[in-house]
């Protein structure tokens, strides 16, 4: 399986435009089409086309982070990974801790607060807000106050009891699937706001600058 | 440690004379980028990777030192020329007094007495 000329140009392009990312859209066109014209002329000018021959124009031209590197500073385009990391403050912390604990803490009134936090903070967006509010309202009072009520009302109200002839009589039927669900329903009510909020604290990293408003 | 500073001066100091060569290779005619390209490899020590040629034009472009204009190539697409602005001569013409008297000022300390 060898690599075509034409696909090695493809590759390579394809590789600049992505290093060109952070450089504006119309002058990482202009650059990309200047260099795709540029190996053309060069293919252009040659008898028989060879593989290395275009490896060569290719190599002649630099590595495509090379080229965009000094675009970037042709036009004064500072690398994204520079921005300053996002340091979350107290409003961002309660959030938190307030949207997975607080219903436990000061029964619905605790999570209320949160959710307030959630959405006057501007470390998140609208989106993550939603995402937040809605996964899942009262955070863990939810699954742990249906767990405590099942603990302590659900599976005492059956014993079975032999009838008539001994024959022994079970529970109703409907009971003796359910426990295994009810406790499947009560785990995933349980992580689903645990993994809401490790979501938002990592979304909350990757805000940009607008968060530090 | 010395050698790779030494080196990345160089770097800098090619970089920042790069344009100007270009605009002199201007000077003259308006030429496209791959011919440009292939002036400026013809001297070795001036272009190490020819593609951040591409970059640089552009931006000469934008600084309105360069304007171009698209003209049919008989032996393919059409090629965007690039020739030199009013603002481009003035500023190539401003470089080039600078630049002679810097050259020997540097040469006058740095340069070897034959012999």
């Amino acid at each position: 399986m060898s690599t075509t000329p034409d696909k090695l140009v493809e590759r390579y392009l394809k590789h600049l435009e992505v290093e060109l990312d952070d450089v504006p859209r119309d002058r990482r066109r202009e650059i990309v089409d200047e260099i795709a014209g540029h190996i053309a002329e060069a293919r252009a000018g040659l008898e028989h086309e060879t593989e290395s021959d275009v490896r060569n124009i290719l190599e002649g031209l630099g590595d495509p982070a090379e080229i965009a590197a000094d675009a970037r500073e042709r036009f004064d385009v500072r690398p994204t990974a520079s921005a300053p990391p996002f340091k979350p403050g107290w409003m961002e912390v309660g959030a938190l801790v307030l949207l997975l604990v607080g219903g436990l803490i000061v029964p619905v009134f605790g999570w209320l607060i949160g959710v307030v936090l959630l959405w006057v903070s501007n470390a998140w967006n609208v989106r993550d807000k939603i995402i937040g509010t809605l996964f899942v309202p009262g955070g863990l009072l939810l699954p742990l106050g249906l767990g405590i009520v099942a603990a302590t009302g659900g599976g005492t109200s059956c014993s079975p009891a032999t009838g008539p002839g001994g024959v022994t009589i079970g529970c109703p039927d409907t009971s003796s699937g359910r426990p295994y669900l009810a406790i499947a329903g009560l785990i995933l009510l349980l992580l689903v706001p645990i993994v809401t909020t490790a979501y938002l604290a990592y979304q909350m990293r990757r805000q940009p600058a607008a968060a530090m408003a | 440690m010395v050698v790779g500073k030494q080196d990345a001066l160089l770097a800098q100091m090619r970089k920042g004379t790069l344009q100007y060569c270009v605009l002199a290779l201007l000077a003259d005619e308006e030429r496209y980028g791959f011919d440009l390209v292939r002036s400026l490899a013809e001297t070795d020590g001036m272009v190490t990777s020819e593609g951040t040629i591409y970059p640089l034009l552009s931006r000469l472009r934008r600084d309105g030192l360069v304007e171009t204009t698209w003209r049919e190539s008989t032996s393919g697409p059409p090629r965007r020329y690039y020739r030199l602005t009013k603002a481009g001569r003035a500023a190539l013409d401003a470089f080039q007094d600078e630049w002679g008297r810097f050259r020997d000022a540097v040469d006058h300390f740095v340069e070897r007495k034959a012999g």
